[in-house]
């Protein structure tokens, strides 16, 4: 049984690096295009269309380049961001990024974008039901980039809940008892259990207090997490 | 109801004795901030007010490009967005170019939609309102993690300092962030289209009233957090009601 999680924690992880490697071109070209000119405009992050579009594929529905506020020097937020269509062509994604417009929504609250900023550390935020851009229940993968050393906004990747449930939940069926994958808030991602929703809150552990320490639990259910993403197996 | 756009009650009179003054103004220089909303949203009021006629051919891009003072990719998005609205088709060749296709029911402003509906329709709508936000606030109770909440508090206090446009935008994104908590995309694309139908106005209990349902929430009290969710939208409806008296008074 250990054997067999040891494996669901290692599909994990293979899931995640496969999710940031699709990522790895977005950003040397996001980075790049910072670098090589004094002042980026809202329209020389055309360029990285070609990356945002490559990006897609797999799992991955939805990529580009948010920047964070004054990253732009002719706007205050921008970004460039590509999303699959089952049939047709990628589209691009357009929001209101005018603060005096009443349709504006302000993403530098959105933890895809603040987590990476306060911690400098790559995240995944979710699941959570993404209502700026896929309107469906989605996991988002997050790496700050980084203009002369400071945040200057994320490069990311979106992928459906319900895509990752079907890789998974056949990996957590073989395990003995109740098994499901956690995010560091508790939140159920997938699950072999009816009894474990995705998106209801683990009440038996205390995850987010568990996570500080990451301490083996004492009798009882086993919370392993899964290589340095903010998943983890709890078998109960 | 959709927000005005400070658009008057005449509009079908502007469309049709439009003035070479009003068409300049539209196609004055924008600034630089968000060019492409910018720049859409200029193009989708000239069409939904009537200053660009149906059928009636747009400037080419470059043309447009001059005249906003942006680039003509700037253009090119705009254009893609009002064809994804549906309000301009693009014929290629020869005496080819962006029509504009006006839209099939006319853009109201929310003293007419408000005119226009019935008592009946709205105490529909706001049933329908209140049962969506209701549910969204009793599952958000149920569901919501400490980050969740912490988004919440942060909606809750944009209602405090919120002022013109800022109230309404207040208002949605309030609800929208308690629809997200709930973990339901469905309740959250519902509370969405609800939006785009029924309008809470602004009144000076929001800023309290959100602040209680977000406390019920927080305190993981979903029956109270539903119940204060119901009659913060019923309250609102009700006021919407009396606007439609007041309006439609002799």
């Amino acid at each position: 049984m250990a054997v067999a999680g040891d494996e669901v924690v290692e599909q994990v992880s293979a899931l995640v690096e496969g999710v940031f490697e699709r990522l790895k071109p977005v950003l040397v070209a996001t980075e790049s295009l910072l670098a090589d000119r004094p002042a980026v405009r809202a329209r020389d992050l055309d360029r990285l269309r070609p990356f945002a579009v490559g990006a897609l594929g797999g799992l991955v529905v939805g990529a580009g380049y948010i920047c964070a506020p004054h990253t732009l020097a002719d706007q205050l937020l921008g970004f460039q961001w590509w999303t699959a269509n089952q049939d047709a062509a990628p589209s691009q994604l357009f929001i209101s990024l005018d603060p005096a417009s009443a349709d504006f929504l302000d993403y530098t609250r959105q933890s895809w974008f603040t987590v990476p900023r306060d911690t400098g550390r790559r995240h995944i935020t979710g699941p959570y039901v993404d209502y700026l851009c896929t309107d469906e229940y989605t996991l988002t993968f997050t790496i700050p980039v980084r203009r002369d050393g400071r945040f200057a906004g994320v490069v990311g990747a979106d992928v459906y809940v319900r895509a990752v449930e079907r890789v998974l939940r056949p990996r957590l069926r073989p395990l003995g008892g109740r098994a499901a994958l956690v995010n560091a808030q508790g939140r159920v991602i997938v699950s072999n259990s009816v009894r474990q929703v995705t998106g209801s809150l683990v009440r038996e552990v205390d995850v987010p207090a568990w996570w500080l320490t990451q301490a083996p639990l004492r009798g009882g259910p086993r919370l392993r997490r899964c290589g340095d993403a903010p998943i983890a197996l709890l078998e109960t | 109801m959709s927000h005005g756009k400070g658009v008057g009650q005449d509009w079908r009179v502007t469309r049709k004795g439009m003035s070479h003054g009003a068409r300049s103004a539209m196609f004055a220089p924008l600034g630089q901030l968000g060019r492409v909303e910018a720049v859409t949203a200029r193009l989708v009021d000239a069409i939904t007010i009537g200053l660009l006629a149906d059928a009636e051919r747009l400037p080419s891009e470059a043309e447009l490009a001059a005249r906003l003072g942006v680039s003509t990719v700037t253009v090119r998005e705009a254009l893609v967005a009002l064809r994804q609205r549906g309000l301009i088709e693009t014929r290629r060749g020869r005496g080819g170019g962006s029509f504009v296709t006006a839209p099939a029911t006319p853009t109201h402003t929310w003293q007419e939609t408000l005119r226009a509906i019935s008592l009946s329709e709205l105490r529909d709508v706001g049933d329908h309102y209140a049962a969506i936000a209701g549910a969204a606030a009793r599952l958000a109770a149920e569901r919501s993690s400490a980050e969740d909440i912490e988004r919440l508090k942060l909606a809750t206090t944009d209602m405090r300092a919120a002022t013109g446009v800022e109230v309404a935008r207040a208002e949605r994104q309030f609800h929208l962030e308690v629809a997200a908590a709930a973990q339901s995309p469905r309740l959250t694309q519902e509370e969405m289209r609800l939006q785009s139908l029924l309008w809470l106005p602004p009144h000076r209990s929001a800023y309290a009233e959100h602040r209680e349902i977000t406390a019920a929430i927080a305190a993981a009290d979903g029956d109270e957090a539903r119940l204060l969710t119901e009659e913060h939208v019923v309250d609102a409806v009700a006021r919407l009601a009396e606007l439609h008296l007041d309006l439609v008074a002799p």
